[in-house]
Formats: C-alpha cells, sequence, structure tokens
C-alpha cells in the first residue's frame, strides 16, 4: 500500500511540476509542501536560525528562477531542492573559507548525496509541520517559549494568564507533538 | 508527583537547554527526571530550530511576487530580514501603519512606490470628488422658494365720461347775481390777474391777461367776453363768489369750485390738476422706490399675484392720493401702500416744468 502512494504522490508531484514550469504562479504549491523539508535540511547545517531562514529563502528563489529546467526523473522534487540547498550551503561556506580558515571536513560530506536526508531532519520536518496544526494558543506558547526564547513570567504577562497555567500549556503542547509523531511514525 | 511538579520540572530542565545549548544533550539525559519529561525535553531541543513565526508566509508571499515578474527592492528585503531578526512581538496598536512605512515584515512584501502612488491616486479622487461637490452646490438651483417683489409704473390713462372734472375755480365779487355767461379765460400756469366780467378799474396801471391755473394746452374757446360758460345768466355779473374770480365760491378761478383753476372742485389746473399724458408731458422716474414685504400670512399661504395702486404723483415728486385699483388680499395691499408712500419721484415735466400726474403703480408679489 504505501507503494501505491508514494507512486499516487509522486505522480501528483510530477503534475505540480508541470504546472508551476507552465505557470510560475503554481510554484506556492510545491512550496508548501517542501518548506519544511528544506529549512530543516538547512536548520541542520547552520549556525543559527536567522542564516537557516536566509538560506532557505535563496533556495526557494533559485528553484523559482530554474523550474524551467526541472527534468522528471522519477526523483523526489524534494531532492532537487535539497540539492540547491546543499550547493548555496557550499557556496556559503566558501566564502566563509577566503576570510576564516575553517575545517576542510564537516557537513559538506554528506551534501554531495543531497535528496538522501538523514533521520533527524525527517524529525524535525514532521515536529515543524506537526507545530503548525497545534492549537493556537499551545502554537503561540511553544513560539514564545522557543524561537522567542521567552521566560514562562514574560509569556504570562503578555497573555494574561498564570504562569502555571503557560507551564501547563506548554507541557500540553509538548504531550500532543509527541502523540502525534508516534501517530506519524505508526 | 502530581502534575504542576512535572509542569516545573520540565519548564526548569527547557530553561537549562535554552540557556546553554550546547549542553542541552547533557540536560536531556539527566537520570534524575522521569523518562515522560526526558521525551518531551527531545521534542523540545528540536523546537529550537523552528523558523520565525510568519517567515513560512512572508517568503511564500515574495515567491508569488517573484512569479507574477514583480521585483522586491534590495532594500526592501534588507529591511524586511533586519527587521525579522528583531522581530519582537508587538501589542496591537503598538505600531501605526508599519505597511506605510515599509516596516513590516509579516504581510506582503514592501513597495513603497506603490504606497505613494496610492497616496496620489486617493488625493487625486479626493480633490476630484470635491471638485465634484463644489461644482454640484453652485448649480444646484435652491429648492425652498424665495420671496419677491418687484413693481412697475404705468401711465394711469382716465376713461372718457367716466371722472368728472375735479379742478377748482370760482371767485366772484360779491354781485347779487349769478356770474354771466361767457367763455373760459386763457390757462396759464401762473395767475397773474384773475379773470372778471366786470372790471372795477377801467385804467389799470399794469395791465395783465386774465387767466385761470391749468395746463397752457388746454383748449379754450377764444371770445370777447369771458365767464362762467356753464351759466345762462347774460347779464354781466362776477358772481357772488369772493376772491376776485368768477363764480359763485372762493378763489381766483372760474365755476363753481374754490381757487385759481376751473371746475367745481378745488385748486389749480383743469379738471383736477393733474396733467393727461401726451402733449409733452413726460412720464416720472422713481428715485427712491422701496420693494414693499410680503404680509406674514402671504409669505405662509405662498401667496402671490399683482397689487395696482392708483396714485397722483404731485409736481413735488410724491405720491398723493394713493388708491387701491386692483386688490390682492391677505394682507399685501396694506404692504403696498404701506411702502409706496415713501417712495418719491423725479416728476412728470411738462415742457421742463414738474407737473402732477397720474400714475398706475403695479407691485407684483411673486415667488420664484
Amino acid at each position: 500500500m504505501n507503494a501505491i502512494a508514494n507512486l499516487a504522490n509522486l505522480t501528483d508531484e510530477r503534475l505540480l511540476i508541470e504546472a508551476a514550469q507552465h505557470d510560475p504562479g503554481r510554484f506556492a504549491e510545491l512550496y508548501e509542501s517542501n518548506f519544511h523539508r528544506v529549512y530543516a535540511f538547512v536548520a541542520r547545517r547552520t549556525a543559527d536560525r536567522e542564516e537557516a531562514q536566509d538560506v532557505t529563502a535563496e533556495v526557494f528563489h533559485q528553484a523559482l528562477r530554474n523550474i524551467g529546467r526541472f527534468q522528471w526523473r522519477g526523483v523526489p522534487f524534494a531532492a532537487w531542492l535539497l540539492r540547491i540547498a546543499a550547493n548555496t550551503l557550499a557556496d556559503r561556506w566558501q566564502r566563509a573559507a577566503r576570510n576564516v580558515e575553517v575545517p576542510s571536513e564537516g557537513p559538506m560530506e554528506d551534501l554531495a548525496a543531497a535528496g538522501v536526508t538523514d533521520t533527524e531532519v525527517e524529525r524535525r520536518t514532521m515536529l515543524f509541520q506537526l507545530v503548525d496544526r497545534l492549537p493556537a494558543d499551545q502554537r503561540l506558547v511553544i513560539m514564545r517559549r522557543f524561537v522567542d526564547q521567552r521566560s514562562v513570567r514574560d509569556i504570562a504577562q503578555e497573555l494574561g494568564r498564570s504562569e502555571g497555567a503557560i507551564k501547563q500549556l506548554q507541557f500540553r503542547a509538548l504531550e500532543t507533538l509527541r502523540s502525534q509523531a508516534r501517530n506519524h511514525h505508526e | 508527583m502530581n502534575n504542576f511538579s512535572v509542569y516545573d520540572e520540565l519548564d526548569q530542565a527547557i530553561d537549562q537547554m535554552l540557556a546553554a545549548p550546547a549542553n542541552a544533550s547533557a540536560v536531556r539525559d539527566s537520570s534524575d527526571r522521569e523518562s515522560n519529561v526526558d521525551e518531551l525535553l527531545d521534542l523540545a531541543s528540536d523546537l529550537r530550530h523552528l523558523p520565525r513565526n510568519n517567515f513560512k508566509m512572508r517568503l511564500k508571499l515574495e515567491l508569488e511576487w517573484a512569479a507574477a515578474g514583480r521585483t522586491v527592492s534590495a532594500a526592501d528585503t534588507d529591511a524586511q530580514t533586519q527587521l525579522a531578526r528583531e522581530a519582537k512581538p508587538v501589542a496591537a496598536g503598538g505600531q501605526i501603519l508599519t505597511n506605510l512605512f515599509g516596516k513590516s515584515w509579516s504581510g506582503y512584501p514592501v513597495r513603497r512606490v506603490n504606497f505613494v502612488a496610492s497616496v496620489a491616486m486617493h488625493a487625486v479622487m479626493l480633490l476630484l470628488m470635491g471638485a465634484g461637490l463644489v461644482m454640484v452646490k453652485s448649480i444646484v438651483p435652491r429648492v425652498e422658494p424665495q420671496l419677491g417683489v418687484s413693481s412697475r409704473l404705468e401711465p394711469y390713462i382716465a376713461p372718457i365720461g367716466i371722472h368728472e372734472s375735479h379742478g377748482g375755480g370760482s371767485g366772484g365779487a360779491n354781485d347779487k347775481p349769478r356770474a354771466s355767461v361767457g367763455a373760459a379765460p386763457p390757462a396759464a400756469r401762473e395767475q397773474l390777474t384773475p379773470p372778471v366780467v366786470l372790471r372795477n378799474n377801467q385804467q389799470p396801471r399794469l395791465t395783465a391777461e386774465a387767466t385761470v391755473i391749468a395746463p397752457p394746452d388746454l383748449n379754450v374757446v377764444r371770445a370777447r367776453q369771458i365767464g362762467d360758460p356753464l351759466s345762462d345768466i347774460a347779464a354781466l355779473s362776477n358772481g357772488p363768489g369772493v376772491g376776485g374770480g368768477i363764480g359763485g365760491r372762493a378763489g381766483d378761478g372760474v365755476d363753481g369750485g374754490e381757487g385759481p383753476g376751473r371746475g367745481n372742485n378745488k385748486g389749480a389746473g383743469c379738471c383736477d390738476g393733474i396733467y393727461p399724458f401726451g402733449n409733452g408731458v413726460s412720464m416720472p422716474r422713481a428715485i427712491y422706490a422701496p420693494e414693499p414685504e410680503f404680509s406674514d400670512e402671504a409669505r405662509k399661504s405662498k401667496y402671490q399675484g399683482e397689487v395696482t395702486l392708483l396714485a397722483t404723483i404731485g409736481a413735488d415728486g410724491r405720491p398723493k392720493n394713493l388708491t387701491v385699483v386692483r386688490s390682492l388680499g391677505m394682507g399685501l395691499d396694506e404692504k403696498a401702500l404701506e411702502t409706496v408712500r415713501t417712495w418719491r419721484f423725479d416728476p412728470a415735466k411738462k415742457d421742463g416744468h414738474p407737473v402732477a400726474v397720474q400714475m398706475n403703480i403695479i407691485v407684483n408679489f411673486h415667488l420664484f
């Protein structure tokens, strides 16, 4: 059944790619389905969130510019995007190497096989997608706590709730994410 | 362990992990915690790499713009990136029109030139709307009816046979018999010598033609003997009146009236002392003629029409003997009379001399 489902997904993706090649306005659908994967891949290999966001944006802009040259070979579109991401990161590191001595070995080693992502990237991709589906209050607490890195006290003041309530929301959000991640794997 | 302690324990662990990211694994692997909390900490560790809120949406919009062939300027992108880095939650209303000043990064990519164009277009539209309102206001007639009064003068033509002569003239020398018959004396504007049938002084030192005050162009039959044309007494007599004329009453005139004129009433002139139009008698001209006001009753009833007044415009330019010839009612007649009495005229003239005439004064009360 999984093979059939994957085949159907690939067919759908191919149609989306062809649509985007004829009308770049349709690229948004490819973007939606691949954003978290590309971001997780990039974030795994960058120092901070801001750099990860910059690289992610660059990857998708390049993909949009070059979507016409994409040739379907039965490989997921994400593989093409991750190859662009790997090249972009490599370019950045090379530019940085001109100014700062960096070790020749590093995350680049596994980028040659872009399109084949490690389990950590897969886990984060799924996790980031699940965050988007959290209830609004739980999602807000997660974003404030882990993205903005604010204290529970600050969040409680902002939302006009007790610290205990914020801690509870934080706990429930993480439990929800864990539960949905397990379901996703099963 | 109750739930509150689990919440606190998890929160403390997260605090440690966020404070020292390098030691996150050590925090996660602490053996002092429940396994449940450890699993949640694993998730929390990955959540540290979440993209910022709205980054996904902003990038999508940028791509949509790029796909549509519209480029977002580098300055805008840099500003948005900077804002993304500085992004902190802002309470609603904390900033005003951030998009207008190109400082928003959470919505559409900002192109300031679009704001300028939008403001310019709105300004032009407002100007056009304002100009339109002014134009409409200036050309739309007022719906509310306006009151107006106008007046005009028309010469009065006395119907033949209806009005009798109103001139006055009489006199006499206190004789017993009535005045003898004879032709009327000639008319003149001034009377130097009253007409008499029998003269007491047969040899006056200064002689002047006996006249009555009447329009000079009054046609009279020239005859050798003057007297009262209406008398049937042949014997010469000045009449039983007094004052030196011919007749039975007082004055220097002729006939049964009083005064230096001729006729059965009082005063100078022929008939009623009023010059008829024509034969060189000019029209009087109003030099002070305020318009009458509407009466309250007529204004409320929106009543309109014309009031015709008959007036004698004296040689002194004042209207006299005002009478209403055609009435309108609702207090408008009184308003017309009241106002026309105050009018002043440049009187009618005959041979350059002011003379009295009769005029119709038509006052038109109307609604616009």
